[in-house]
């Protein structure tokens, strides 16, 4: 479904360069949910960006759904691919209903029918009808998450890429938005690559785990071996220690990497 | 900590909001004691937790109104104090510290020249000794090159540098009580529990208090010695960190059930509902 040979995303140019990302491979099966794990700063989300499109200084093959991704993509693409991001704050317009922002995608794309599709959508993530002429200051943090997703999914896509889709929502709100993620792949068969610092969400939603680190690929690793600790490289282990809460001796065996 | 009076003991504490939609209870009757200890506040947003913080150094600004029964720090009256007395201690005997150094940093001063005017307004020391006091604080908070951090302004650090910053600005002046609020949730797990280790070591050899203000159960639960949970802008229970597992109320119970679990299973997470009674105000016991 995915496949992303040797990726590096530049920003900066001659000496102010700086590579977000450095070589990076990776190959996603239709269906499955991926997850990139890493400090801030480790180009997670760069990668993200790339293969949606968001990022155009990228060097590497990248390959969605049998389309070679060149910087130009088909408007098939972009309705296959769908993006929900970390801020429901700062991702919906405040000065849209919520009628408006799932309108806009089917504007865009053409698609008839729209009263049917966003009741369709609404109620998909759990809200009813009854939210479709509200503005988003009118929502909470969690409502407001649901809608984006809403937007994501009313263009049906098969893909949909998920940059720490709950680490702005408390902790009660977050077990809601997670089992809704996973209700709405398994339903519509979505694949999915998720984001986060989180290494005990990144583990509830996904089957496949990389971990990153500057740029870099430091390992990939199965939900199972995530669980059971089994790592390979020091970094990872040090990142699950750390996941694991506070410990006054863990913390002087810390190293920089 | 029985024998000691607490450092900080408080009774009945609300706050309120005037807005133009109504007042807004955001503190509804709190009760805890704090001694040399480190005592977790947590809560979801909207619970009341960062307000119970600021509202102790008066800092909840001038649309707020708060009353308490007993406001007491360390045999002082917080509730009748002077300005001049609050300024005398905020920073001295009762310091805060911020979520984010970016906005609480100067951006105008370097590092240094701010850690130093905070160790010169509160004690008569001369510039040089004020100097010498700041470089040693960042070398204690695991700065490597204390002289040439001296040097940077606050763009030119990271926000974990940042943060052990902050740190060393509020411990300069020796205070007795240390809040903190959410004071390492804009930094990475390692970061995180680095900035949490200098806190613990300054807590524990200086005998202060520490308010730790969080919306990360697993964390305070690890970092804590007791910990208070909140809801609704009151206290649902007040506990034993080690003991959360076994924690009573069921707001508690479903805030630890609702977290994925690193060695968890599958199967869907335990959505919290809401008991309407939880909001109830209710009596509530040391």
């Amino acid at each position: 479904m995915i496949r992303i040979d040797d990726l590096t995303v530049t920003f900066g140019t001659g000496k102010h360069a700086v590579e977000a990302v450095r070589g990076v491979s990776l190959q996603i099966a239709e269906g499955e949910s991926f997850g990139l794990v890493g400090e801030s700063g480790s180009g997670k989300s760069t990668v993200l960006r790339a293969i949606s499109g968001l990022t155009k200084t990228w060097t590497g093959q990248m390959q969605v759904g049998g389309e070679i991704l060149g910087q130009k993509r088909s408007p098939e693409f972009y309705r296959q691919v769908q993006m929900v991001f970390q801020d429901p704050y700062g991702s919906l317009h405040p000065r849209h209903t919520v009628n408006d922002i799932l309108k806009e995608p089917l504007i865009i794309h053409r698609l008839d029918d729209k009263e049917h599709r966003i009741l369709k959508a609404l109620e998909e993530v759990g809200l009813g009808p009854s939210f479709r002429f509200r503005y988003p200051h009118q929502l909470s943090g969690g409502q407001r998450q649901r809608i984006a997703i809403a937007r994501a999914l009313i263009l049906e896509p098969r893909i949909v890429l998920l940059d720490e889709p709950t680490s702005a929502l408390d902790v009660s709100v977050q077990a809601e938005i997670l089992n809704l993620l996973k209700r709405l792949r398994h339903e519509h068969g979505l694949t999915y690559i998720m984001v986060s610092h989180d290494l005990a969400v990144v583990g509830h939603l996904c089957e496949r785990i990389a971990v990153m680190s500057r740029g870099l690929f430091v390992e990939e690793m199965s939900r199972e071996n995530l669980r059971n600790g089994i790592t390979k490289e020091g970094y990872t282990r040090q990142l699950l220690v750390a996941s694991k809460g506070y410990d006054r001796e863990a913390v002087d065996s810390f190293v920089d990497y | 900590m029985a024998e000691r009076p607490p450092l900080l003991s408080i009774r009945n504490l609300k706050v309120s909001f005037d807005t133009p939609q109504g007042v807004i209870e955001a503190v509804r009757g709190v009760n805890f004691d704090v001694g040399q200890e480190r005592l977790g506040i947590v809560g979801e947003s909207g619970s009341g937790k960062s307000q119970t913080g600021r509202a102790i150094l008066d800092l909840t600004g001038h649309r707020s109104r708060v009353t308490a029964d007993k406001m007491e720090f360390d045999g002082i009256d917080l509730r009748n104090a002077s300005r001049r007395t609050m300024r005398a201690i905020r920073g001295d005997r009762i310091s805060m510290i911020m979520q984010d150094p970016r906005y609480s940093l100067n951006p105008v001063m370097t590092v240094g020249q701010q850690i130093a005017e905070a160790y010169l307004v509160h004690t008569s020391a001369s510039r040089s000794e004020a100097r010498e006091r700041t470089l040693e604080m960042l070398y204690r908070v695991r700065i490597r090159e204390p002289e040439k951090v001296y040097r940077l302004y606050p763009h030119e650090v990271s926000g974990g540098m940042g943060q052990r910053i902050m740190i060393a600005m509020m411990l300069i002046p020796d205070p007795d009580l240390i809040i903190a609020d959410e004071p390492t949730s804009a930094l990475d797990v390692t970061i995180q529990l680095q900035v949490l280790a200098i806190l613990d070591d300054m807590v524990r050899e200086r005998g202060m208090g520490l308010i730790f203000i969080s919306h990360d159960l697993s964390l305070v639960a690890s970092f804590c010695d007791r910990v208070v949970v909140m809801y609704g802008g009151q206290i649902m229970e007040t506990l034993d960190a080690d003991k959360l597992a076994e924690a009573e109320h069921p707001y508690t119970q479903a805030l630890m059930s609702c977290l994925p679990k690193l060695d968890g299973g599958e199967e869907d997470l335990a959505v919290m509902k809401r008991d309407p009674a939880w909001m109830d105000i209710k009596a509530q016991m040391i």
